[in-house]
């Protein structure tokens, strides 16, 4: 299998919440307002969080 | 209730993520889910992530197996088509392909629950244009 996307943490993390927002945007919520408004509290939070995440382990490699 | 058949919705979108909604009408809500999962499990597959069978004595690949089964015909296709379905361990991006490949199927689980809530009228979505 080609690789379709460079072997960047960042950008495979980023990918990911896009799909995950997406889907849940469309699945819990009906009307294009309240579905671009969930879509980007899920990407916020998601990537966001992932940020954090890696941050406070920073300190902590092993 | 929609005068469809449940069942057949529910199977419809295990075969295929968004099968099931094309059958109830949903059609364009069908193709973005349909995308949407498609594109996880091909990037899954592309960062040489694994599909899991179960193995005796892990309890963890029944729970991993379980969630690659979701996505119904696309594991059986990725599991065809890849010349190795249990991935490339060395891969760096082996852990974020496996990811991917289990959360397509979770999310195709999810879909089959929600043609049942349609089909049975116990959720009831916007009508799509014609």
């Amino acid at each position: 299998m080609i690789a379709l996307v460079p072997a960047d943490h960042f950008l495979i993390m980023t990918i990911y919440a896009l799909l995950v927002s997406g889907f849940f945007a469309l699945l819990w919520r009906e009307g294009k307002r309240e579905r671009w408004k969930l879509f980007g509290i899920l990407l916020a939070s998601l990537v966001l969080g992932g940020l954090a995440v890696a941050w406070l382990m920073y300190p902590f490699p092993r | 209730m929609t005068g469809r058949h449940p069942i057949a919705a529910v199977v419809l979108a295990w075969i295929f993520p968004g099968l099931g909604h094309w059958y109830l009408g949903r059609r364009r809500l069908a193709v973005a889910f349909a995308a949407i999962v498609t594109a996880m499990f091909v990037l899954g597959l592309s960062f040489h992530g694994r599909l899991w069978l179960p193995v005796a004595g892990q309890p963890m690949s029944y729970v991993w197996s379980f969630a690659d089964f979701g996505a119904g015909a696309l594991q059986l296709a990725g599991r065809a088509l890849v010349d190795r379905p249990e991935g490339d361990l060395l891969a760096v991006t082996h852990e974020y392909g496996t990811v991917y490949l289990a959360t397509a199927g979770l999310m195709n689980l999810l879909l089959m629950l929600e043609v049942w809530d349609i089909a049975t009228g116990r959720k009831s979505k916007e009508k799509e244009p014609a």
